[in-house]
């Protein structure tokens, strides 16, 4: 062997060996990843978890990856192509319903049953949110729904004292309040958000067994046309059917606008712009009915992990208790721990009294939720009747042309494989 | 002889490798995967089913957002030489001697280096329909009685984000072709006018012609911009209202990520690289078809 061949050999050699010991470490190391949902602030609370959870497994350790709302998606479902999906992940939505409708989750249902001292905690209306098919795929980490936030200065100035009552009463406000620059109403549109206005009038998206559209109604359109009249009116903020989340609570935060239908977490972002808004010049209240649209986090596992027991262990952890006070503390939120929130509400009382009118409307009404169909096609029939929604709003089709054409194509979607 | 020029051969090799490898990895490769995946019924979390033309057939026939978003695409590139004339009227006026003119040339390339997201949120906010700047100033005017809603108006919002796109790429349009102008000889100009041409017969008959190459050049630039505007029309209107503001890019990036049909993503890109073959191909028949050709020495 000349001594060329003999260098070759010997890197070759190296190089498999360190390859071998590497696998080696790796595979003795259990670790964790833990995705969380834009919340990089959020770092001595999750310290705290991590204590804690070590404290029952010392061997495993936990790391923590933070991703913003619009690469979160894109995100995860790349790690899970690629086989290394995050083994926790905290989900906003229902985005967790394409997940678990293709098999991509951990059954936490026998969790569950077996951890009484843990889910007797949670509130039911709000645990059975994570139902697919019988079995329950996730658990609250922080809640938040919509609410009806007014603006008492604006409201003053229209003559108005309480706020709205019923649907009609909603726009006749909005009409009142719009003048100029001024508008009467703004809407969260995403994630169905917008659905309370629909459901307060009776309509359904789907009928009961859901394999078909139930909007397409005299109801229904009677509604959309009356959204739309405001719409192009004025009454009605057309960046309500247009834009996601910064624009409409920006819009609310420059004091120029009546109403805004959009959830808890709404509150502290444009007060956080808007040194205006306080107790005094900013309600909370419900919408006509109570009715309103959940847009909670949650916590799920990763059908691809290799320890489900450790991270069941640490979603507890992080979802119940002192963990859940320490979420709740560190992000201004109610948890679905329902002693935990006491604790919470307390806390808040003392440090932003502010808030505690939003978060109380968080805990009421919880029968009244709706916009939060267990249909794996969630998004698909989203992307699907939105457009259409959107079309008659913003004045391009006659309501009952755009929900006729909804429905063609919804039913297209559930039909499909 | 022949030894030594195995020997070159083998260099040559060893140096493209490199860039051959990664070209295969990341090009070729997804590629080919990509045009399988069209095929089939494919998630992550499921094993892969022959499809077969199904998700085309799901474009072609059912799908109205596709014909609409293709529309939309063909639309945007249609707007490049819009730019390119913009760009071009700004590049002779700036080649100019005029006092300050390189202050202006500074102005106009100005919005090239700045962030596409933030070019969105500028423009966003300039046709705001309650505190925007553009109705202000129509409203200031008396030329509208209540302002419009452009990015909300189902006719409006595309032509508004390719105006903001313009926006953005005429300095760098106008670069390119300043550059070009000043490498025509003057004494062209002088014979002409000495010759009677008038300033338009000078610009058609000089100008232009012998701008070809730079033109030509901000031409393939304007239609890659097209392709690729995600970004901008993600910021500015998320694709909305209902479609209107979808390009193919956007699209394929909605149904992969939002809707996780990445079987169905793949189909939409399969149409979206053919297409965009297609214009490569006829932009090098354009060109005299040597377009990326490189003179070797003999």
């Amino acid at each position: 062997m000349t001594r060329h061949k003999k260098i070759i050999w010997a890197v070759c050699a190296v190089l498999v060996a360190g390859l071998c010991l590497s696998t080696t470490a790796a595979e003795a190391q259990k670790k964790l990843t833990v995705l969380t949902w834009n919340i990089p602030y959020f770092e001595d609370g999750f310290k705290k978890w991590v204590t804690d959870f070590n404290k029952k497994h010392p061997d495993i350790t936990i790391e923590r990856l933070d991703k913003k709302g619009t690469e979160y998606a894109t995100f995860y479902q790349t790690q899970v192509v690629a086989g290394t999906a995050p083994d926790i992940i905290d989900v906003q939505g229902a985005l967790w319903l394409e997940y678990a409708a293709k098999g991509g989750l951990v059954d936490l249902t026998d969790y569950l049953k077996r951890d009484q001292d843990y889910t007797q905690r949670i509130y039911p209306e709000i645990l059975k949110g994570w139902v697919y098919s019988g079995r329950n795929y996730g658990v609250p980490m922080y809640i938040s729904k919509t609410l009806l936030f007014y603006n008492k200065l604006l409201f003053k100035e229209a003559g108005l004292t309480d706020p709205p009552k019923s649907f009609d009463q909603l726009l006749e406000y909005a009409r009142k309040m719009s003048k100029g620059e001024k508008s009467g109403l703004i809407t969260l549109n995403f994630d169905w958000l917008y659905w309370p206005l629909l459901a307060m009038n009776g309509v359904e998206l789907l009928t009961p067994d859901y394999k078909k559209a139930a909007f397409n109604t005299p109801k229904a359109v009677q509604v959309v046309e009356a959204l739309a009249k405001a719409t192009q009116e004025g009454a009605i903020n057309k960046i309500s059917w247009t834009t996601r989340w910064v624009e409409p609570n920006s819009a609310f935060g420059s004091g120029t606008v009546g109403m805004l239908h959009a959830h808890a977490p709404a509150f502290l972002w444009f007060k956080g712009n808007a040194p205006w808004v306080n107790e005094n010049t900013v309600g909370a209240a419900h919408l006509p009915g109570g009715w309103s649209t959940p847009n909670s986090h949650s916590w799920l596992i990763s059908k691809g992990t290799k320890l489900p027991d450790a991270a069941w262990d640490f979603v507890k952890i992080a979802s119940s208790g002192e963990g859940a006070y320490a979420l709740g503390t560190g992000t201004n939120n109610l948890t679905g721990d329902r002693i935990a929130n006491e604790q919470l509400m307390e806390h808040f009382r003392k440090n932003i009294p502010a808030v505690v009118p939003v978060l109380k409307t968080q805990l009421e009404h919880l029968d009244k939720l709706c916009g939060n169909w267990a249909v794996a096609k969630d998004a698909e029939i989203k992307e699907t009747f939105y457009p259409e929604l959107q079309s008659a709003l913003l004045g391009q089709k006659s309501a009952k042309a755009a929900l006729e054409d909804a429905e063609r194509k919804v039913n297209r979607v559930l039909q499909q494989r | 002889m022949k030894k030594k020029r195995t020997r070159e051969l083998l260099l040559l090799w060893c140096f493209l490798a490199p860039s051959l490898l990664i070209f295969l990895l990341y090009r070729i490769i997804p590629l080919l995967w990509n045009g399988l995946l069209s095929f089939q019924f494919w998630s992550p979390y499921k094993p892969a089913e022959f499809a077969g033309l199904y998700h085309y057939q799901e474009m072609l026939f059912y799908d109205d957002a596709f014909w609409r978003v293709l529309w939309n695409t063909i639309v945007m590139m249609g707007s490049a030489p819009l730019g390119i004339a913009l760009a071009l009227g700004v590049a002779v006026l700036v080649n100019l001697e005029i006092r300050g003119r390189n202050v202006y040339r500074t102005i106009m390339f100005m919005s090239y280096p700045v962030m596409t997201v933030a070019v969105g949120i500028i423009w966003q906010w300039l046709y705001n329909e309650k505190v925007g700047l553009l109705n202000y100033i129509l409203l200031s005017l008396g030329l509208i009685r209540r302002g419009i809603p452009f990015l909300q108006s189902f006719d409006l919002a595309l032509p508004c984000v390719i105006l903001a796109s313009i926006w953005q790429v005429i300095g760098f349009y106008m670069i390119i072709l300043l550059a070009g102008l000043q490498t025509i000889p003057s004494e062209l100009y002088e014979s002409a006018e000495i010759d009677g041409a008038g300033a338009w017969k000078r610009f058609c008959a000089i100008t232009l012609p012998l701008l070809r190459p730079a033109i030509f050049l901000c031409f393939v630039i304007g239609i890659i911009n097209s392709f690729t505007s995600f970004d901008l029309v993600f910021v500015m209107t998320q694709g909305g209202p209902a479609h209107a503001t979808d390009l193919l890019i956007t699209y394929i990036y909605t149904v992969a990520f939002k809707l996780s049909k990445f079987d169905y993503a793949a189909a939409l890109t399969v149409v979206n690289f053919v297409f965009f073959l297609g214009l490569a191909l006829l932009a090098n028949r354009l060109s005299g078809g040597e377009a990326g050709a490189v003179e070797t020495g003999k």
